[in-house]
């Protein structure tokens, strides 16, 4: 499958840097055509501009600003998402890639007085997120999981309508042991493996 | 009270601006002392550094980078955030404050690695926003921005400190009509504050 991996934490020394070389690594043996982003290391500016914001709506150009990225969403049948969770949500550096290159016109249709916005992102069949929780499962699932929620519910209602997602945490970050995160480990690379086939 | 105003849209002239005026003059002429931090203006940069994430838990030095934001956080009494909601999220220059400004230190503090809570000056708050999805499809989603604010903020600041929340759904379908009659309900919300 093609697959595109978005990386966003801003220390290569950090575990979610091991939990990424699991992941190319896994996916590299499944088989994979495999394309990384690395926000971080990319310089990735997450911030709209005015001026991209004035234009947002403007088909054609719109996309012009982050073109390199709308190819790469528009290239791949999966996303494989590994980020820290913040704050209950996505890092910023990762929500401003939502904000800057799932674009009207090219993810998903303006809505009309007639009908609602339609997706066009029916090529991605597949979406997992592979993440790191300061907060326990309990807690995050109280809080009602916004960055889940944000990619596995809104993210996905663009792509095609049986994508299937996978969802994979390793809670209590701060108290982790070496061991706890070689479990974890072990277990992205089991689900991982035969994901999206 | 001493208000912290968070606002984030880039174009002035969008009616993400006008509520923001109307939220800042509401408020103003409701007597409380208004501390605008209006995000864009200010230039704020969202993404927590790998410095800033590499001494995140150093309480001596980690409030450096952003010392000046820290302060207006802890001297406010109240926070009225004022933003558009982009992919049933927050954009990320707002996501990006909670990321760099809440520390350890200065919203939670470490107790055997659990969060302890401590924005505890913040005894109110309100939320104004405007969504491009409809209310139904805000819903299905689980509408996560609500939940940032109803669940994780709440639980930041000063226990059972009140929190409203006014959105404006479907916004690419709205009629002027509805805009005004909004941003009248907006106006009088704040001016109650």
């Amino acid at each position: 499958m093609r697959t595109l991996v978005i990386f966003c934490h801003p220390c290569r020394e950090s575990f979610n840097a091991a939990v990424l070389e699991v992941v190319m690594q896994t996916l590299t043996e499944a088989g994979h055509d495999i394309r990384l982003r690395d926000l971080y290391s990319d310089g990735f500016d997450p911030v709209m501009s005015a001026e991209e914001r004035r234009g947002y709506h403007d088909e054609g150009t719109n996309v012009l600003p982050v073109q390199s990225h709308v190819d790469d969403i528009t290239w791949c049948q999966m996303v494989v998402f590994v980020y820290p969770t913040w704050w209950y949500g996505l890092p910023a550096m990762l929500k401003g890639w939502f904000d800057r290159v799932w674009l009207p016109h090219v993810t998903f249709s303006m809505p009309t007085n007639e009908e609602g916005a339609r997706p066009k992102m029916h090529h991605i069949k597949a979406i997992a997120v592979v993440t790191t929780c300061g907060a326990s499962w309990w807690l995050s699932k109280i809080v009602g999981e916004p960055g889940r929620k944000t990619i596995l519910r809104g993210l996905r209602a663009l792509c095609a309508p049986r994508c299937k997602t996978l969802y994979l945490a390793h809670y209590k970050m701060d108290t982790s042991t070496p061991e706890s995160r070689a479990n974890y480990l072990a277990k992205v690379r089991k689900r991982l493996s035969g994901f999206g086939k | 009270m001493r208000i912290l105003v968070l606002y984030a849209h880039p174009v002035e002239t969008s009616f993400g601006a006008a509520l923001h005026r109307q939220v800042v003059s509401s408020l103003t002429s409701a007597g409380h002392e208004v501390d605008d931090c209006d995000l864009y203006a200010e230039d704020f940069d969202p993404r927590l550094s790998r410095e800033e994430r590499l001494g995140y838990h150093d309480l001596e030095t980690n409030q450096g980078p952003v010392a000046g934001y820290v302060q207006r956080l802890q001297q406010a009494e109240a926070l009225v955030i004022v933003t558009p909601v982009w992919n049933f999220g927050y954009p990320a220059i707002l996501k990006g404050f909670f990321d760099r400004v809440f520390l350890p230190g200065v919203s939670f503090k470490m107790k055997d690695g659990k969060v302890a809570p401590c924005l505890h000056n913040i005894r109110k708050m309100a939320v104004v926003t405007t969504y491009g999805g409809a209310r139904l499809r805000a819903f299905l989603v689980g509408d996560p921005p609500r939940k940032i604010a109803t669940r994780v903020l709440r639980a930041i600041i000063k226990p059972a400190a009140p929190i409203s929340y006014h959105a404006l759904y479907d916004m690419n379908r709205r009629t002027d009509d509805e805009r005004k009659s909004f941003l009248g309900r907006v106006a009088s919300a704040m001016e109650a504050f």
